[in-house]
């Protein structure tokens, strides 16, 4: 039955094709080994800069050549990826309960904060406001969001992550007495609603909510302070207004077990990781924007802590860029203020969370 | 219906209009994005090329496109000849549902793969990664070009006579050769459109393919999610250059589904 | 009948061939292949779907940003489909019709849409249009009309992508139709217009219909080029395609799914609608 030979040949043909993507691997060379870094949207530039940073280090300290691949998408979506499959080794994410969903998906144990001086924190930002050059709507601070008219741009909650830190900033500060009309818990609900009136597009992660203000769209945008110095960075125009009260976003970072063991690749993965909070890994963040969270670079930056240790002075092959400056805002809390993300999120967040039943809500224009 | 010369105003008007809706709805968006891709000049578009990830992006774009287009050349031309030559019960169901990719969002298509092949799938494979791996981009873009082939060449099956395939049977031909010699030339015009559709639909996939790859850069990152990423890193000579590329590729396909066609017509006359 | 009919009846003959052996092997892998690619993905969107039961299913279409995701993807849709049913007959009349430099290679660009990557067509409508463009900025600021981000931006994209559709299904019957009738209409006196209205068009009633239908069920579905170019605020600027996405980013399975089965009927039903037109008028 010639037809059937045909076929089969095909088949087969077919087969020995799809096994050949079991070895499709990218190139790695003999004494290599290859990591993939699963991140969120934010940080790229940084973890480009951090990376050949880590692989030099790596070569000098074990004379073998690491092969980063990187993944950056919206913190929740990579964070359901990587429970869906996606094998990563280290997982960069932005709010902890994205690494807290891989902790109860059994890919990233119980104790990856302990013992850590960093609790598992990797950098940090503020939640901030950018305009146009020159301000044209005279945006000062939260309560001027909930102006009527304004186009405000923020990312979406329900896949971002960052998102989520925009308007737990705007809540807090709402909560803490800090927006002049709309103090207390009924003052939350009302500033949300009238936010939620003004917002424009609900892009689906930090990063393109950000380049939609850049293309043009909206008046001001809910971000953080280190997107709007990759904007700058990059050349774009805007200025920043940093409001008297906002929140501080502390970004994790953690290996996954359960990948790493798979791989074998255990070893770099936590030095990797450890290499983050190194000097020069922290002073690339602080290039891009993000305020570190080692104190020796805190302190070169010009955010000294009561309780900073002392300084070594490291080696450090990384300029800091004097162009960048963390100021000091007025009232600065954290995710404390809410008990905890599991709070937050109920509160906020939820299936009937104040937010998602003010966005229910908004109907039309 | 004759072919004349515009005379009147109202026919030269009408061509007018219609140029320039073409116009407007096409070329001005062409020329965009080349403007665009060559805002900095030409040095930084060659850079573009240089960079090996974007270069992997192409590889892992044409080689995956090239494979699910014999995939579904191969087996969409049985699936044609079984619809029009067959019967059996459910065969107009089965023809129905040749539409599905069609009108079928690609973002749920690859989602689907997850559900079937993630971690926690109904078939999670024990040996190899399907999803956030090629093998799942793959899947992907031979499900959202399925219907190409089938659809193009069904009604040409349908409409041969059997006189031909007959005569062959009598003298003695095997039901291959008989296929090979005699059908098969017939319909291999029909066929080739339906492949170059079908390689057309495979590479500009993005919506499956950007959930279901995990958007590893210079891994999993085929053409069009680079251009998608790109355009989200600042980096618009990237994205627009990439895209310029994509284009082209496009023309050259549409060369080849223009001549094509105007064989088939031809034949049909 | 989805890609464009390239030949036209010729007298089909309906032949059909009690199964021998080798035509159950040819079956077995046709369906096969059918069933791999085509029906488990279907299955497995309808399980996650309803997974929940019935009524969950229900909740998560009547939500308000889906039913509004849903209307919004049937109203531009149905813009698109109106505008490019007028342009696509107006196309494929001046291209059978007259002579004019450049029309081969116009009768060429014709199909571009279904060459170019749809990513690719909302990327280049941004860079055309977009807000930062003078163009973008021309109407923005002079007109308070926002083109991309926002509905018109939406049935931009729609009608590139559907543009070829009415055409190239009018455009064959307009090929075929005998000259005598419109000649023989001039001659008794009757203008362009009169000719077009009696003879013409409803010749290609059929066909206009058609195209259309098709050209609206396929942008039901389109999400390459929506996702560039529409803006993402729920219950306002979603399409369904852009909301089964963003619940799938988000997590919400059985939401994506739900959403995913609505469209999915009504594209089909209309398809499977164009194939029975298709199959009358053969009979």
């Amino acid at each position: 039955m010639p037809g059937i030979r045909f076929i089969l040949f095909t088949l087969v043909t077919t087969i020995v094709i799809v096994l050949a993507f079991t070895v499709f691997q990218p190139a790695a060379a003999q004494d290599s080994i290859t990591l993939t870094l699963a991140g969120y949207a934010v940080p790229r530039e940084a973890y480009g800069d951090i990376i050949p940073l880590f692989q030099a280090y790596w070569r000098e300290q074990t004379g073998q050549t690491v092969n980063i691949l990187e993944s950056y998408q919206a913190s929740g979506a990579q964070s359901r990826a990587v429970a869906g499959g996606f094998e990563a080794d280290v997982v960069a994410l932005s709010i902890e309960p994205d690494i807290t969903r891989l902790v109860d998906a059994g890919l990233v144990s119980a104790d990856w904060k302990d013992d850590n001086a960093y609790q598992g924190f990797a950098a940090q930002s503020l939640v901030v406001l950018a305009v146009r050059p020159e301000n044209p709507r005279g945006i000062a601070d939260w309560a001027d969001l909930a102006q009527e008219g304004l186009e405000v741009i923020t990312p979406d909650p329900a896949t971002s992550g960052g998102a989520q830190w925009n308007i737990l900033g705007a809540a807090g500060a709402a909560q803490r007495g800090f927006i002049p009309g709309y103090e207390g818990g009924d003052g939350v609900t009302a500033f949300l609603t009238a936010l939620v009136g003004n917002i424009a597009v609900l892009d689906r992660d930090g990063r393109e909510s950000f380049l939609t203000f850049e293309r043009g769209i909206g008046d001001v945008a809910i971000t953080y302070e280190n997107e709007v110095y990759a904007g700058l960075l990059a050349g774009r125009e805007y200025s920043i207004v940093y409001p008297t009260s906002t929140i501080l976003i502390e970004n994790p970072i953690a290996v996954v077990d359960t990948y790493v063991d798979l791989h074998g690749t255990r070893e770099v993965a936590e030095a990797f990781v450890q290499f983050v909070w190194s000097a020069d890994a922290q002073r690339a963040f602080a290039n891009h924007g993000f305020r570190p969270v080692n104190p020796t670079v805190r302190a070169e930056v010009g955010l000294v802590d009561a309780e900073s240790e002392a300084t070594e002075e490291a080696p450090s092959t990384v300029e800091l860029n004097p162009e960048i400056t963390f100021p000091t805002v007025q009232d600065q809390f954290t995710i404390a203020e809410f008990g905890g993300w599991g709070e937050a999120r109920a509160i906020y967040f939820g299936e009937q969370g104040l937010f998602t039943q003010i966005i229910s809500q908004s109907q039309g224009g | 219906m004759r072919e004349i010369s515009p005379r009147s105003p109202v026919a030269i008007v009408l061509i007018i209009v219609v140029v320039a809706y073409a116009g407007l709805l096409f070329i001005a968006p062409l020329v965009a994005i080349l403007q665009g891709a060559f805002a900095d000049g030409l040095e930084p578009v060659l850079a573009v090329f240089t960079d090996p990830r974007v270069q992997h992006a192409f590889q892992v774009t044409l080689i995956l496109s090239l494979i699910a287009t014999a995939i579904n050349a191969v087996f969409g031309l049985i699936a044609a000849w079984v619809l029009v030559r067959g019967k059996f019960r459910g065969k107009k169901l089965f023809d129905a549902l040749v539409d599905i990719p069609f009108v079928f969002s690609p973002v749920i298509a690859g989602y689907a793969l997850i559900v079937l092949f993630g971690r926690d799938g109904w078939l999670a494979p024990p040996i190899f990664s399907i999803v956030f791996a090629l093998p799942g981009i793959l899947l992907a873009k031979v499900f959202v070009s399925v219907p190409f082939v089938i659809r193009e060449v069904q009604p040409v099956l349908d409409a041969l006579t059997p006189e031909q395939e007959e005569a062959a049977y009598t003298i003695g031909a095997t039901r291959f050769t008989t296929f090979r010699r005699v059908i098969l030339p017939e319909i291999w015009t029909a066929l080739l459109y339906g492949i170059v559709l079908t390689f057309a639909r495979a590479i500009g996939e993005f919506g499956a393919v950007s959930v279901v790859s995990g958007n590893i850069e210079g891994y999993t990152e085929t053409a069009t999610s680079f251009v998608f990423r790109a355009l989200n890193d600042r980096n618009d000579v990237g994205g627009y250059s990439v895209s310029v590329v994509l284009c082209l590729i496009s023309l050259v396909i549409l060369v080849l589904m223009s001549f094509l066609r105007g064989r088939i017509v031809r034949r049909g006359n | 009948m989805t890609g464009l009919p390239l030949s036209y009846d010729v007298g089909s003959v309906k032949r059909t061939q009690s199964p021998t052996y080798g035509v159950w092997g040819l079956r077995f892998v046709a369906l096969s292949y059918l069933v791999l690619f085509i029906v488990v993905p279907l299955v497995v969107i309808q399980v996650q779907g309803v997974r929940y039961g019935l009524d969950v299913f229900w909740q998560s279409v009547v939500r308000p940003e889906a039913l509004s995701a849903i209307t919004l993807s049937v109203y531009t849709s149905a813009i698109m489909a109106v505008i490019n049913t007028v342009a696509g007959t107006l196309t494929a009349y001046v291209l059978v019709r007259y002579k004019f430099p450049g029309k081969r290679l116009f009768n060429t660009l014709i199909d571009l849409p279904f060459a170019i990557p749809t990513l690719v067509i909302g990327v280049m409508l941004v860079v055309l249009y977009g807000p930062q463009t003078a163009i973008g900025k021309f109407f923005t600021s002079e007109l308070n009309f926002r083109i991309l981000f926002a509905t018109p931006g939406i049935v931009m994209a729609l009608l590139f992508v559907g543009y070829p559709f009415v055409i190239r299904t009018v455009q064959p019957v307009l090929l075929q139709m005998d000259a005598s009738q419109s000649e023989a209409a001039q001659t008794i006196g009757a203008g362009a217009w009169t000719t077009f209205r009696r003879i013409i068009f409803p010749a290609i009633r059929p066909a206009i219909v058609t195209g259309a239908l098709l050209s609206f069920a396929r942008s039901l579905g389109e999400f390459g080029s929506v996702i560039v170019v529409a803006g993402n605020i729920p219950m306002r600027s979603q399409t369904a395609t852009v909301y089964i996405y963003t619940q799938v980013e988000a997590g919400n399975m059985q939401a994506a799914s739900s959403v995913s089965m609505v469209l999915l009927l009504i594209a089909f039903s209309i398809t499977v609608g164009v194939d029975l037109l298709q199959w009358r008028r053969h009979a």
